[in-house]
């Protein structure tokens, strides 16, 4: 018997369309963002990897937040010196500038360069110059955010440290600092030769050292590297060369992208469910010509075969679609990210990215369609024509191809992901997630199934939702699953904002004054003229913990600690950097978890008290004993206590508090911060800086809301790609509205027959998609909020909101899409005559 | 005494492809109160379209059709609602019950769509009165083809309506509970005094009937009244 029949084939694709076009659809949907975000960041790859030395300037960048040892030094000075590498140097900084003899001061983000800065990619200049027939002793070059915020222009004198400079240029591009991501001041470039006139640079400043070196033969800079790296202390000083540095702009890529990526697998199995629902009302559509197929002798596998023929053609299409949005998707991705992005990005279509594409379009097909074609083999001619549901009859084959599904969209995960453990995690709480969606909708179901609603428009409604082949279910637990983890984020962005920039503390300070020299301390509270604390700080890197390697902990503490906290990310193998402090007294918000008191009895030997994320990282214990490199100084101390500190205090976090007596006599800087007017903010920063150029105000409400803008550009791409999976929702709305479009017609005939108008059944219809609609969100609202609270309470430990007004506009929203989408799929069905169902249904008696 | 019902020259025709198809070709007939009038005819001879006219389903393609004297012919569905739920009971071949409404729900709902407050007493007390009184929670596919049409039959005299129009009510069952069935209707039309227009192609069913309005091609070719006899038998009088 001949299996494959193109007639066959052919009219099942040309007749009803509604259905084919929705899991055309939906099968585009699951590939689209992925396709982009593949495409997306193969381009980002391929930008950095171009870019790789002009982002960091150099073949090899030696750098350390320590002035370099003299052996480091010498060795790249040694490097230059028999011609195999060119050097510069570059000093970063924060730093306080002023317009001189007036008031405006504003802090900018230093940077002191070399001539030769940078070696690899080009520094533009608003006037089109070239950066070294510009920048040279006396001169700086400015960002445009400078000019406006200080008000003065290029030519004007700027007050930086203890020099006068000119602005000689707007600066527009600096390759590597590529992107406007998080930055506390616009950049000031300084030439080297200024670096001593501006006084900034003192011993305990917060300054980041860099050698850079451009290396003569293009296969030595590994050598140079190591070179510089035998006489380095690994604690203080990082080599990277331009293969291994991992810039911010890369990291902020990598897992952005990923997170991106874990948001459209979500959106692949959300559309996966319409997929399954639109090719089950798709086939049911065709049991009476499976039925006639078969009376006629066509075997199971005749009917099989050529409706997985069509599936494939079908998803062929859909798959097709889903590359071309993806594609289109990609380009809109730039204006999205823009600001974040790496220069010149190029986006290209790539075979590899094409080829990929349609693979995973195939796999998401033959995924998803698997189930209802299998249903396909045990469909009895008699269950069709006497109109029955036809019995599950065997449920191993059945349970079987559930898990064999599991375990493709498990692989699918990991193949997107490419990190297994991830994967594993994602898939399992995806699975669970969807797993909490279905039984809460059985269980509000069950609950509506048992109520007596005595009002007849409503009754009916709710009566419809349990119409056979509804898609209510599948419905349902889309559409709350896609807006729960849609609200859930929007939830905890906005929890983040209130508790970080709304309910800043009103007696909390907002000026903070950093970098002040122990010998300025008492000059500085003169002028300051208010009352502050002033605490002080050493920088320092843990060594040891009981003679061991402290723990590594990739993901760094949670939060800061008053210092870097961890390494810096690249080789791995550099102590954890920390910020100490020392003081008698629990500071206020502080409690003691262990330890009777803060440093314990008066024999021990250095006592410390570390921040109870800083133990848990570093798996510190009472008792144990740290040891601890000061800037060269070796320093052993003993855990007394283990401290915890209120989450939502604005005091500083610090790793480890030791006795006063302990560090007093270490190299350190003070700091301090004090609550002012905002708009007399200004003014105490010009003041302080024209007395103190060295010291770095910060001005934490400005900080705050720069955070938060970037944290609000962020989720506005998350939620973004995350309404595509609420389109699923959508999607199998209309399949559903199709799928029962027969029984619809039947109870809108049988409603006028008996006497309803048209209004009565169209109210009827919008209300049960009214119904719909609020189930979805009110479940939708119930997860998001629940893990919303969860993780606020939990994990950052911070107070949790509700946000009423934004859940009652998530759930009115969510009733208005559903019943547009509803109705306008129900226009037919409410204006066709009773007559005509009824003489159908004679013609088929 | 006027016409409850009266038809006057109806033309019905379909176009299907470019064929023009009448179906009732200039029908005629008035139908007085309490009448039972039985429309025969072969299968396509036009009846049940000709009753789909009647009780405002469908529109004529010519002629008029008058309820109580009004012209309803060119009202719109929602003019005509008020007249299919309260003036008019439907019981059809294929049932036609709400699936998702139980036996109880199904013959209330007209007198709930209409605000009657005592729906569920009355539907109740109907089922009662059929035989039914132990199956009100069912749902329509736990019911029998009779008990179905019992529940249909329940359903069309819920606003005591002044007519019942019947589509072919015992063409999908079997002889005994056809039987049944006309039995109930016919009681239910003599206790209500309630007009019956009733179609179908069975003679045994026409013989009950106070008149007999014949069908072919879409023309009247016969129109009987027939007068019982005291054993209860039918005889035509014109």
């Amino acid at each position: 018997m001949t299996l494959l029949h193109p007639t066959f084939i052919r009219r099942q694709l040309a007749t009803t369309r509604s259905q084919s076009l929705i899991f055309v659809l939906c099968v585009a949907l699951s590939m689209v963002t992925l396709v982009a975000l593949r495409g997306f960041g193969d381009s980002v790859d391929r930008a950095l990897t171009r870019d790789a030395r002009a982002l960091i300037g150099a073949d090899v960048v030696v750098q350390s937040n320590f002035a370099f040892d003299p052996a480091v030094d010498s060795a790249v000075e040694a490097i230059a010196a028999r011609g195999a590498a060119e050097t510069a140097r570059t000093w970063e900084f924060y730093s306080v500038v002023r317009r001189p003899g007036e008031d405006g001061s504003l802090l900018s983000n230093l940077k002191v360069v070399d001539a030769g800065w940078p070696f690899y990619g080009t520094v533009e200049l608003a006037s089109g110059a070239a950066l070294r027939a510009v920048l040279a002793p006396g001169r700086v070059i400015v960002e445009q955010a400078l000019l406006d915020r200080l008000g003065v222009q290029v030519g004007d004198a700027l007050r930086i440290g203890d020099a006068t400079l000119t602005i000689a240029d707007v600066i527009t591009f600096e390759p590597d600092r590529p992107t406007t991501f998080f930055s506390l001041g616009p950049r000031v470039l300084v030439d080297g030769g200024d670096l001593a006139a501006l006084n900034l640079v003192n011993p305990g400043s917060r300054v980041t050292y860099r050698w850079l070196l451009k290396a003569a033969d293009p296969a030595a800079v590994d050598d140079l590297a190591d070179e510089v790296r035998t006489v380095a202390d690994r604690d203080f000083v990082r080599i990277d060369t331009f293969r291994t540095a991992r810039t911010g702009v890369e990291r902020f890529f990598t897992n952005f992208l990923f997170f991106l990526s874990l948001v459209g697998i979500f959106t692949l199995m959300l559309a996966g469910i319409g997929i399954q629902s639109s090719l089950t009302a798709f086939l049911r559509e065709r049991h009476g010509t499976i039925a006639v197929a078969k009376t006629l002798g066509a075997s199971s596998r005749f009917v099989t075969v050529n409706f997985y023929i069509v599936v494939l053609l079908l998803g062929a299409i859909g798959a097709l679609l889903g590359i071309l949005l993806g594609f289109v998707l990609q380009w809109t991705l730039p204006a999205l990210l823009s600001g974040f992005l790496p220069p010149d990005i190029e986006l290209t279509i790539s075979t590899r990215a094409v080829v990929e594409s349609a693979l995973l379009g195939l796999v998401v097909v033959l995924l998803f369609t698997f189930l209802p074609l299998y249903r396909l083999e045990g469909l009895r001619p008699s269950f069709i024509f006497r109109k029955e549901e036809p019995p599950i009859v065997n449920r191993l084959p059945f349970a079987l191809t559930l898990l064999l599904i599991l375990g493709l969209f498990t692989g699918l995960v990991i193949w997107q992901l490419g990190d297994v453990r991830t994967a594993l995690w994602f898939a399992g709480g995806a699975l669970v997630l969807l797993l909490i969606a279905a039984l809460l909708t059985e269980a509000a179901l069950q609950l509506l199934k048992r109520w007596d609603v005595r009002w007849l428009p409503g009754r009916q409604a709710l009566r419809g939702l349990f119409r056979p082949r509804n898609g209510t279910r599948a419905i349902v637990i889309t559409l709350s699953t896609a807006l729960g983890v849609l609200f859930c984020i929007f939830v905890i962005e906005q929890n983040l904002r209130a508790s970080f920039v709304q309910s800043y503390p009103p007696d909390a300070p907002n000026v903070f004054f950093l970098d002040i020299q122990p010998d300025q301390q008492e000059a500085f509270a003169a002028t300051l003229g208010m009352e502050a604390d002033y605490v002080p700080a050493v920088r320092a890197a843990l060594m040891a913990v009981n003679g061991a390697e402290p723990r590594r902990n990739p993901e760094g503490e949670d939060r800061g600690n008053g210092g870097e906290g961890g390494p810096e990310g690249g080789d791995g193998r550099r102590s954890p950097q920390y910020t100490l402090t020392y003081r008698a007294a629990l500071a206020e918000g502080e409690m003691l978890v262990r330890g009777d008191s803060l440093f314990g009895d008066a024999e021990t030997v250095n006592p410390v008290s570390v921040l109870q994320e800083t133990a848990d990282a570093r798996g510190i214990d009472l008792g144990d004993v740290l040891s601890f490199n000061i800037q060269g100084v070796p320093l052993d101390a003993t855990v007394t206590s283990i401290r915890k500190q209120d989450a939502g205090s604005v005091q500083p976090f610090f790793g480890f508090v030791f006795a006063p007596d302990v560090l007093t006599a270490a190299p350190q800087t003070i700091f301090t911060g004090v609550r002012v007017a905002p708009d007399e903010i200004a003014a105490l920063q010009n003041r302080m800086v024209a007395a103190f150029p060295n010291v770095t105000v910060i001005d934490v409400t400005a900080t705050i809301a720069q955070f938060a803008s970037v944290v609000q550009r962020i989720t506005q791409v998350v939620r973004f790609f995350s309404a595509f999976s609420i389109l699923a929702g959508l999607l199998i709305v209309i399949s559903s509205v199709y799928a029962t479009r027969l029984a619809r017609v039947q109870e809108a005939a049988y409603y006028k027959v008996l006497g309803a108008t048209g209004g009565w059944v169209t109210a009827v219809f919008a209300l049960e998609n009214v119904l719909l609609g609020l189930l979805s969100a009110a479940l939708a609202l119930l997860m998001a909020q629940v893990a919303a609270w969860a993780i606020m309470t939990w994990l950052f430990e911070l107070e949790y909101r509700f946000l009423p007004d934004a859940s009652v506009a998530m759930i009115a929203i969510t009733i208005a899409a559903v019943m547009l989408v509803g109705m306008v799929a129900s226009i037919g069905i409410l204006r066709s005559r009773p007559i005509n169902f009824l003489r159908l249904q004679t013609e088929n008696e | 005494m006027p016409a409850i019902l009266s038809a006057e020259q109806i033309t019905k025709s379909y176009v299907i492809g470019d064929r023009q198809i009448a179906v009732l070709d200039d029908v005629s007939f008035d139908v007085q109160p309490g009448e039972f009038v039985v429309i025969m005819g072969s299968s396509g001879s036009g009846k049940s379209t000709l009753l789909s006219v009647l009780s405002g389903l469908d529109q004529p393609s010519r002629g008029r059709i008058r309820i109580d004297g009004v012209d309803v012919t060119d009202w719109s569905e929602d003019r005509l609602a008020p007249i299919r739920n309260s003036t008019f009971g439907f019981v059809f071949q294929s049932f036609h019950l709400v699936p998702s409404l139980n036996a109880l729900e199904n013959v209330a709902f007209p007198a709930e769509l209409r605000g009657d407050k005592d729906a569920r007493t009355r539907a109740r007390t109907l089922l009662e009165r059929v035989g039914l009184g132990g199956r009100t929670t069912n749902f329509p596919h736990q019911l029998s083809g009779g008990e179905k049409q019992r529940v249909a039959i329940c359903r069309a005299l819920v606003n005591d309506p002044k007519i019942i129009f019947a589509d072919e009510p015992t063409g999908n069952l079997d002889s005994k509970n056809g039987a049944g069935i006309i039995d109930l209707l016919i009681q239910l039309h003599r206790e209500r005094q309630t007009t019956l227009v009733l179609v179908t192609h069975a003679p045994e069913v026409a013989e009950h009937a106070g008149r007999v309005i014949t069908l072919a091609d879409g023309k009247v070719v016969g129109d009987e009244y027939r007068e019982e006899n005291a054993n209860g038998q039918r005889s035509t009088v014109n």
